[in-house]
């Protein structure tokens, strides 16, 4: 476990005064609130770390604690041995700024605790949370349940066919705890789709190669292609060329939310020359040239 | 009156310690939009992420609501240029698949 120099995350000295601190608490709280810079995990991080440098320097008997045992933080025992004899006598908790106590440092947990009183008595939706799933193609091709862990706790979900990759849905009630009997936050679920070898996707369409040798290519015949629901038979037209593309119709990928709905499958034909040509097959193309 | 719609404003503001009057401001200044049933006013609940967020904003970092209202706007478009970027970034992917 780290120290943390609270002084240095508000930017400040060890002689600054409660001004100085509210002043300076604002100020980066202003530019890293989690409202301010949404889906910014960086900023939140930078905001918990302003929350809890104020929480302990301006609480008067906190900060004199962490002046005093900040670098020893683990020889603080005494101090508290000291400060539960004063609360005794009549002293008073400090009161914390905002309700929650959610993300402070193992730095923080130690020398202070985890158990607030005070503040205030409104209800608030608890802390929305992010996660991120990561998919194949071919997983978000149908929809199926994921179970993910989020906080500790497992959440089964089932993820619709089609999303996108970047898409974000919304599970209401699954965020943080409310405060006083506020109701839960949310959980923001951003799909991550990864990249097929063989499919590509352009929103509900898909787009694959498929070999074609050359005599198919130049006679016609019949080539067998793979979709992501199976093989089909395609008709390939005599003199087909190089490159040329033809369209598959609902054999793309699933409209999201649009059941039975599916892009269309786009096959480009990628004719394949021969090679090893036998001296026999040599003639016959050399003969086929000068026809 | 309530239902899982809508929520009376004076509920909204024994819940979240707020004065009516600040409510009140709120749709003055075209922030939220409230519901009149019969005599009584009412918050609708899928606004309620919205209403925290301006709390906070005002609580937590003494913002006016001049100010607010200028936030949501921006955060307003950030969260539609973030849509074009990822939308753009997929059609982008299908050229370079290793972005």
């Amino acid at each position: 476990m780290a120290f943390v120099d609270y002084y240095q995350i508000l930017g400040l000295d060890k002689n600054a005064d409660d001004k100085a601190i509210k002043n300076a608490y604002r100020k980066l709280a202003r530019k890293y609130h989690p409202d301010l810079n949404p889906n910014d995990k960086e900023a939140q991080k930078k905001f918990q770390e302003l929350n809890e440098a104020n929480e302990v320097l301006s609480d008067p008997e906190k900060r004199k604690k962490y002046d005093k045992y900040g670098k020893d933080w683990q020889h603080s025992a005494e101090f508290e041995q000291a400060r539960q004899a004063r609360s005794q006598a009549g002293g008073q908790e400090g009161q914390w700024y905002g309700g929650s106590n959610e993300g402070f440092s193992d730095f923080f947990e130690s020398m202070f605790g985890s158990g607030f009183g005070g503040g205030r008595q409104a209800r608030f939706r608890g802390q929305d949370y992010q996660a991120e799933i990561h998919l194949g193609l071919r997983d978000a091709y149908e929809t199926h349940k994921q179970t993910l862990t989020v906080n500790g706790k497992n959440i089964r979900i089932t993820v619709p066919a089609g999303v996108e990759n970047g898409q974000t849905i919304k599970i209401a009630g699954h965020g943080g705890p409310g405060s006083n009997g506020g109701p839960n936050g949310d959980l923001y679920i951003t799909f991550s789709v990864g990249v097929d070898e063989k499919f590509r996707r352009s929103g509900n369409d898909l787009h694959v190669k498929a070999e074609l040798d050359l005599y198919t290519a130049v006679l016609g015949g019949e080539l067998v292609v793979e979709t992501l629901s199976g093989k089909v038979k395609l008709p390939v037209k005599p003199e087909t060329q190089n490159g040329s593309v033809v369209r598959l119709k609902g054999k793309g990928f699933p409209v999201y939310k649009q059941e039975g709905q599916f892009g269309d499958l786009y096959v480009t034909f990628d004719v394949k020359i021969p090679t090893n040509l036998t001296d026999r097959q040599k003639e016959l193309f050399t003969e086929l040239s000068k026809s | 009156m309530e239902n899982d719609q809508l929520i009376a404003i004076e509920v909204f503001c024994t819940n979240y310690d707020v004065e009516y009057a600040f409510v009140e401001s709120l749709q003055e200044h075209d922030l939220i939009e409230t519901v009149i049933v019969g005599e009584a006013r009412f918050l609708q609940v899928p606004q309620l992420n919205r209403i925290e967020r301006i709390i906070r904003l005002h609580r937590e970092l003494d913002i006016n609501l001049e100010g607010i209202e200028a936030i949501q706007g921006l955060l307003g478009r950030i969260e539609q240029l973030d849509r074009e970027i990822a939308s753009l970034r997929n059609r982008l992917r299908f050229y370079e698949p290793g972005l």
